[in-house]
């Protein structure tokens, strides 16, 4: 087809989590022998079409060595080929979807390139198009633009010609979509013709659908229309001889590639090149990338195995078809039952709480002993845990030690909750203080809590793996350099903005890897000395790459990118609106219309105008710059003026000059619009219960668990994309009618506005689907036992090292 | 660079004692251990010794393997100097260059040696199953100085089937005989030769007839005329499948002694072939498969032992293959029974046939017409 440009969308980071980790969707093995990006390459190859553009995001190494030149999809050209077109801005990380914004980067592309018809289509379908087929019928039906779907949903591949496309792109600034869907969806000025792909298409966006598209290769009416003789999946050519099949193996309805050895059992499954599966082994509904090892009598349920993954013996591998169990890249999975972890914290819930961190610890360890991880907590004994719980723990041991030139003693006390064991550490001087943190020698005080630890190991102890949260730990991993025995170490970054910094003569005589350094960054000693690192959600991790979110640490994390994991938080199950003492009315997703007796109650307590149809946005937050709060101010007045139906509550305390403008605007709509500023523990529930809609505008945002928690109780989430919010809301997409929430990527006030107008029309206009993302916002999985999952998974990855 | 040694193949044999599988293709085109073919190997070893101007010399049956090999990009042949050349009888102004020998092959093409211009030239056939790295051939050749060096062999089977040789202490031929009736010697020529170039225009050049071959003509010419030839010994596996029984012992070899030719490993040497772009198989039935090479693109209902499978061969239900050699796109009906047999390229077996034989037995659409359990080909 001379007349047809491809486009492949590369941009989607899709949620995959540590699967794309080092490789973009595009570039995941597939069914085999395949990758994702051979389906939109075999496609254009079986028509013919010979120009071909990929807009990747960030790393694409892994997509271009295997496209290499093109040439097994016949792009290897004099004229026209095969373009990858890179973001210009590496400063920044760049939207999760192809903006108009994006293809004015590369406007020389669209014009150098003489097609008459462009078709845009994501680098992860799995499927078997007639390209050309398509565009014959976008040009019969004489829109303007066709999008081609299926009958489950869309596959965001959409068909225009190319007048219709530059004009677009080249007012990309002024036009108000942004992308292509954005268009189609939203301009109701142009014609859209919707065609229908009859075979199978499947976009592969996280790794349950991952697991299950490889799955449903197995199927032999789905596997006859993705694979057809006459238009053959063309892949980069790898050699492997036949697969040989020894005495003992026992193989059902699965799919082998070339290479592998196998005597082992397999069923439902689907096996690449080269995998070797030993005697009593048995495999069932999992999928096998190149090279994996499964060793005698290990049993693997439900799992992706990355490259080279080695299964020892008689391990037990085990996820769910909602929760697969996925290694990463050349892990060595060995069986880790009675596995024992510590966790040193500044805080932990019920103990101490000053903030956010206090919830993880107190949740991430419950949920974890629960999975049959022996956990133990150790904090410093603040005077407010003394005056609380003396009565209540035990004595453990006594320590004296030599630091900084003075011989200090330390005794440790225990309390045991639900089988997770804390440890406090007595020290009168550093830690009975009346308040947690904020003294001008805290950075001393947390170097002193490091070296107790340090110090305490054997005798609370031993354990297999030290999990270190935030800055105050930092030093921990290199306290133990060199100790006989050491634990390897996993440090958390809750916020990078918290680092704890002091000056060497401080550290002089007790920290070894001090060296010549003037000053020391706590944060950054645990980034550079952990064994391994994590932060609070997969998105946040991969901003901390760009120097607008990673600051003075960009680098050192750049340096450990590889050993460097994003799992999102989660809630507990208890919070929830069914067992709410503190609201009106409790309720559940089978009782929802009970929410509105509790809109009515806060609209009552509010003193706001009463009404059903009135449309509530609630606000739990700091008032920080961080927090969204100057975009929030500069479309809030306007956005209130033109919605007369549109109420606002907001809970919380931070910066004067932002509580002034609010008031400011409050002032004009007294029974619109109400602040609370101050902290009262009861009200948040009533507004997570009783508003509509949930506010997070935030510019930064690492995780985020009030958006969780309103999604809880079917308050539909307004965000912005970034950090936690990104993995927890997904946009709700008016053609498919799937998402939880609204979200928006670009930080502007405008572009809030929009969305907060597109939430209102849905509100207003579209009832039913209102109830539809209210449903898919309570059904969502938050729980602690997805994160300790996740987290057990990088513990396995950290040991088998 | 200057091209220190170019390759010139020879692939014209016919296989007269593979007939029928030779009987549309050159012995180097025919399929081995699933998804290989012949010529692979000698191909994936000049790769492997990044030996990359390789002249191809066709005769008999030239087009499947003249489309198999291509511009040799599977092999990673296809550099810009050098690459892979299909040299073919050709005409000019003396009249018809159809080749007779080996040797006169060679000769026939000396003008694409003189293109390239070599230190040194190997002469390879493209139909014998090994995995060398002709590195060390040439590293045997330089340190004993020779005119030409022959890689040699212990084989297990009759010397009488090959050149045979004796060797002396220095490493040097000291006598040859072409397949002796009584062999007196210990090592077998592999027809594998390195000619200094030089020697090997010489050689070539004067008071020959037409018909002539390395092993009956040249190597005792040259011994008579006091050339100096070195022996290179090979310890690998090494196998010149003339005749079905060595062809499919050749392929039961996989099987019963994979350690032999380890085509599992990819680091030292790994063996090319040009892929087929079939999907990976499926296996449907459960645990009905021992001891079987299984290519891409099979579905297997059935049970299959002892047997080497192809690409896109079909076993379907309760169908029963043992011991036999399944070509590409084989179709074994169900309830159909096969033993001891090769079955070639896109034969269909209908359900419920008895092929069962004592000895290898090669079965197509037409003999399997006249056996009354195919169908009209």
């Amino acid at each position: 087809m001379r007349d047809l440009s491809l486009v492949i969308d590369a941009t989607s980071r899709g949620a995959f989590e540590k699967l794309t980790q080092h490789r973009m969707p595009g570039a995941l093995p597939f069914a085999g022998k395949y990758r994702l990006i051979d389906f939109a390459l075999s496609n254009a190859k079986n028509a013919n079409v010979t120009n071909v553009a990929i807009f990747p995001w960030g790393n694409y190494r892994s997509l271009q060595d295997h496209i290499g030149s093109g040439k097994r999809w016949n792009l290897d050209r004099r004229r026209d080929g095969l373009f990858i077109l890179p973001p210009k801005n590496m400063m920044m990380p760049t939207e999760d979807s192809l903006t108009f914004q994006r293809m004015h980067e590369h406007i020389e592309y669209f014009k150098r390139s003489p097609q008459k018809y462009f078709l845009f289509t994501p680098a992860s379908i799995v499927w078997n198009a007639d390209l050309a087929a398509l565009v014959e019928e976008h040009v019969a039906s004489q829109a303007e633009v066709s999008e081609v779907r299926t009958e489950r949903g869309r596959i965001l591949t959409f068909i225009m010609s190319r007048e219709f496309l530059m004009k677009r792109i080249e007012e990309y600034d002024i036009i108000p979509y942004k992308t292509l869907s954005d268009l189609v969806d939203r301009d109701e000025r142009i014609k859209v013709n919707t065609i229908f792909h009859t075979g199978y298409a499947r976009m592969v966006t996280n790794p349950v659908n991952y697991l299950a598209a490889n799955l449903d290769m197995l199927k032999f009416e789905i596997g006859r229309t993705v694979f057809p003789l006459e238009a053959p999946i063309v892949s980069k050519e790898k050699t492997a001889p036949p697969a040989r099949y020894l005495p003992g193996n026992e193989v059902e309805d699965t799919l082998v590639a070339s290479g592998c050895l196998i005597q082992g059992s397999i069923k439902e499954s689907v096996v690449s090149r080269d995998v070797i599966i030993k005697k009593d082994a048995r495999i069932e509904n999992s999928f096998l990338m190149n090279n994996v090892v499964v060793e005698e009598g290990a049993i693997i349920k439900h799992a992706v195995l990355d490259k080279e993954t080695v299964v020892k013996r008689d391990t037990l591998v085990e996820g769910t078809p909602h929760h697969p169990y996925v290694t990463e890249k050349r892990q060595v999975v060995t069986d880790h039952s009675g596995l024992s972890v510590l966790h040193v914290a500044a805080e932990a819930h019920p103990f101490v709480k000053t903030g956010g961190l206090a919830d993880v610890i107190e949740g991430l360890s419950r949920a974890q002993s629960k999975k049959g991880i022996e956990t133990a907590v150790v904090l410093p004994l603040y005077k407010s845990i003394k005056d609380t719980y003396s009565e209540t723990y035990q004595y453990v041991t006594t320590e004296t030690f030599e630091f900084r030139g003075e011989t200090e003693k330390i005794r440790v006390y225990q309390i045991q909750r639900d089988k997770v064991r804390f440890f406090f550490i007595e020290h009168f001087r550093f830690f009975e203080r009346e308040e947690t943190y904020g003294y001008e020698d805290d950075c001393l005080r947390f170097a002193f809590f490091a070296f107790s630890v340090a110090r305490i190991l054997t005798k609370i102890g031993p354990f297999d793996l030290l999990h270190l949260h935030d800055w105050h730990t930092g030093l921990l991993p290199g306290l133990l350099q060199g100790e006989k025995d050491a634990p390897p170490t996993l440090m958390t970054i809750h916020n990078i903005d918290y680092q704890g910094i002091c000056p060497r003569e401080h550290l002089e005589g007790i920290y070894p890897p001090l060296g010549q350094k003037t000053n020391v960054n706590f944060l950054e000693e645990g980034i550079n000395t952990a064994t391994k690192l994590a932060t609070v959600s997969p998105t946040y991790r991969d901003e901390l790459r760009y120097e607008y979110y990673g600051k003075n640490l960009t680098e050192a994390l750049l340096k450990r990118d590889r050993d460097f994991y994003g799992v999102l938080n989660g809630i507990s199950k208890k919070l929830h609106p069914t067992n709410d003492s503190l609201i009106a009315a409790p309720y559940d997703i089978a009782s929802l219309e009970k929410k509105r007796l509790n809109k009515r109650a806060l609209q009552k307590r509010m003193r706001l105008s009463p009404g059903d149809d009135k449309f509530v946005i609630g606000m739990v937050s700091r008032i920080t710059e961080q927090k969204g709060f100057p975009i929030l101010i500069d479309c809030l007045k306007s956005f209130l003026a033109e919605h007369a139906d549109v109420e606002f509550v907001l809970l919380g305390q931070g910066d004067e000059e932002f509580i002034d403008r609010l008031e400011a605007i409050a002032k004009e709509h007294p029974r619109r619009m109400r602040l609370n500023i101050g902290y009262d523990a009861a009200i948040p529930n009533e507004i997570y219960a009783g508003a509509d809609a949930f506010l997070m505008p935030s510019r930064v945002e690492p995780c985020g668990l009030s958006q969780m928690i309103a999604m809880r109780y079917g308050t539909v989430p307004i965000v912005r994309k970034t950090g936690g919010l990104a993995d927890s809301v997904t946009d709700f997409d008016p053609v498919t009618k799937k998402g939880n929430g609204f979200t928006f990527f670009h930080y502007d006030a405008h572009v809030l506005k929009e969305r907060l107008k597109d939430a209102h029309r849905v509100f207003k206009d579209q009832k039913e689907d209102w109830v539809g993302i209210m449903r898919q916002a309570m059904q969502a999985d938050f729980s602690l036992e997805r994160q300790a999952q996740k987290i057990l998974e990088i513990y396995q990855s950290i040991l088998s090292d | 660079m200057k091209t220190e040694t170019i390759a010139m193949v020879l692939v014209g044999g016919k296989g007269s004692r593979l007939r029928p599988i030779t009987e549309k293709k050159a012995k180097p085109a025919v399929t081995f251990g699933g998804k290989y073919r012949l010529v692979d190997f000698v191909l994936s070893n000049l790769a492997n010794a990044m030996i990359n101007t390789v002249g191809i010399i066709t005769q008999y049956e030239p087009h499947s393997l003249m489309d198999y090999i291509g511009l040799g990009s599977s092999w990673d042949l296809d550099v810009s100097e050098g690459g892979v050349h299909f040299l073919t009888p050709y005409t000019d102004i003396d009249g018809e260059k159809w080749q007779k020998g080996t040797a006169h092959a060679i000769r026939q093409h000396l003008h694409f040696v003189r293109t390239h211009d070599p230190k040194y030239v190997l002469v390879l056939s493209g139909d014998h199953i090994y995995k060398m790295d002709y590195r060390e051939l040439i590293r045997t050749h330089e340190k004993k100085g020779s005119d030409f060096t022959i890689g040699i062999f212990t084989p297990d089977d009759s010397l009488s089937r090959y050149g045979v040789l004796t060797v002396d202490k220095d490493g040097f031929v000291e006598r040859f005989e072409e397949k002796p009736k009584d062999p007196a010697g210990d090592y077998a020529s592999m027809g594998i030769y390195l000619f200094n170039r030089d020697i090997l225009e010489k050689i070539l050049a004067d008071g020959l007839d037409e018909d002539f071959d390395f092993g009956n003509d040249i190597i005792p010419k040259a011994l008579a005329e006091g050339y100096s030839i070195a022996a290179h010994t090979f310890k690998g596996y090494f196998r010149d499948v003339g005749t079905i029984e060595s062809l499919y012992d050749a392929n039961m070899d996989l099987i019963d002694h994979p350690e032999q030719l380890m085509l599992n490993d990819y680091r030292n040497l790994p063996v090319y072939t040009r892929s087929s772009n079939l999907s990976p198989h499926h296996v449907i039935s459960k645990g009905g498969i021992v001891d079987v090479l299984v290519s891409d693109g099979c579905m297997i209902e059935g049970n299959v032992k002892r047997s080497v499978l192809s690409g896109n061969v079909i076993v379907k239900k309760n169908a029963a293959v043992e011991a036999s050699l399944l070509f590409e796109g084989v179709v074994v009906g169900e309830d159909a029974h096969v033993k001891n047999a090769i079955v070639l390229e896109d034969t269909v077996i209908l359900p419920g046939t008895e092929l069962v034989f004592d000895t290898p037995t090669v079965i197509d659409n037409k003999k399997l017409w006249a056996l009354g359990g195919g169908r009209d080909a």
